[in-house]
């Protein structure tokens, strides 16, 4: 029996807690926030490791002592964006789940994890050799530059994201060949405006 | 006066650019930001790691922050431009709010806090590897201004809900 995806987005919506996140001026905003501090810190940490394989930073400091310094921590963080993540996903999820930016996130997320894969079938097989060795073997650079290529698509996405699936940016559009001018007279607070909904999260 | 100031700011012409090409450029903007935040927050956090004693045991103090310590200050000057940018195309959205000026605040007191922990190091280089690195009261401002980085985050995306804080907040009196 095939899953009705659009009918399980539907009920995910529908939860209570979902709409107790919506109905909260304070929470999206924090959880939002949240899913930002752990991201830096994801982001942050593994820069720290793809730079030392490619041998551009902490070249004197063993590989494996790195690693097992540094990683737990971006597991942890990486836990933190899952968790915060999926709960901003429920919170609409139809319009996330038929989002391009949204999709094409989840694709590199995919991707980074199978880009680990190949490294630890490649370079990681092969770390005592080059575990005091300034950087990695060719694969183990490979890994690490499409990595960082990864990772800044992913928050490239993130953050398109938040301008193309809040409810004012998913309203149809006003009418075809819309002038800017209009925007800019209007109201002053280019955020939002005066309604009562709640503004754009951009 | 600031609202005058950002309404101004927003009919030059650098803001109108922005403004016009608002679909691609304020997006990038903010994602080069969150990278520069990234590189700040990952500095840091391995700096209090150490400081902690919880990372980076096999390097002395004074490595960590050679190590980190350029990359805290580079990222830094990464979000000072791009803030700048963001100013000048959104002037209103982000000068006319709590959240800004709070966190610009917090910005400079981190900041001080970074510059002050550099220079100590450097003069009393081996009193911080032996004993204050030991002490409680070290590691407990370390865990403050940790804090006080996460606040920032929290409170640049707080600028696109300023009206969370209510009264408080400029962007409600309309």
């Amino acid at each position: 029996m095939p899953i009705d995806i659009n009918a399980l987005l539907k009920s995910l919506e529908a939860t209570g807690l979902a709409t107790k996140i919506r109905e909260s001026v304070f929470l999206f905003p924090m959880i939002e926030s949240t899913h930002v501090i752990g991201l830096a810190l994801v982001f942050g940490t593994i820069a720290i490791i793809d730079l030392r394989l490619l041998g551009l930073a902490s070249t004197q400091r063993p590989f494996q002592r790195m690693a097992s310094d540094i990683l737990k921590w971006t597991w942890a963080a990486f836990a933190m964006t899952a968790v915060t993540g999926a709960l901003m996903f429920i919170t609409n999820a139809p319009v996330y789940y038929h989002n391009f930016f949204f999709r094409t996130k989840m694709l590199l997320l995919v991707l980074t994890g199978i880009n680990m894969l190949v490294f630890e079938l490649t370079a990681g097989r092969t770390i005592h050799g080059w575990d005091q060795a300034p950087s990695a073997p060719p694969a183990g650079k490979a890994v690490a530059a499409l990595s960082l290529v990864m990772w800044i698509g992913i928050i490239f996405m993130g953050r398109l994201i938040g301008f193309t699936t809040s409810r004012a940016a998913v309203a149809p559009p006003p009418a075809a060949g819309v002038n800017f001018e209009d925007f800019l007279q209007g109201t002053p607070n280019s955020s939002g405006g005066t309604s009562t909904t709640p503004p754009p999260n951009k | 006066m600031v609202k005058q100031f950002a309404e101004w700011l927003s009919t030059t012409s650098p803001s109108v650019f922005i403004q016009n090409h608002n679909g691609w450029v304020i997006p990038t903007i903010q994602s080069i930001h969150i990278i520069g935040i990234a590189v700040v927050l990952g500095s840091v956090f391995m700096i209090y790691l150490r400081i902690l004693g919880w990372a980076g045991m096999d390097q002395t103090l004074r490595q960590t922050t050679s190590r980190f310590g350029p990359w805290l200050t580079g990222g830094l000057y990464l979000m000072l431009a791009t803030g700048v940018l963001m100013v000048i195309g959104e002037p209103v959205r982000e000068l006319v709010t709590f959240s800004f000026w709070l966190k610009m605040f917090l910005v400079a007191v981190s900041t001080v806090f970074a510059a002050a922990f550099q220079v100590s190091l450097r003069k009393h280089e081996q009193r911080w590897e032996e004993t204050l690195i030991k002490r409680r009261s070290i590691q407990g401002l370390a865990i403050l201004t940790f804090l006080i980085w996460v606040c920032i985050i929290i409170l640049g995306r707080l600028i696109a809900y300023d009206h969370i804080w209510g009264p408080w907040s400029p962007a409600t009196k309309a």
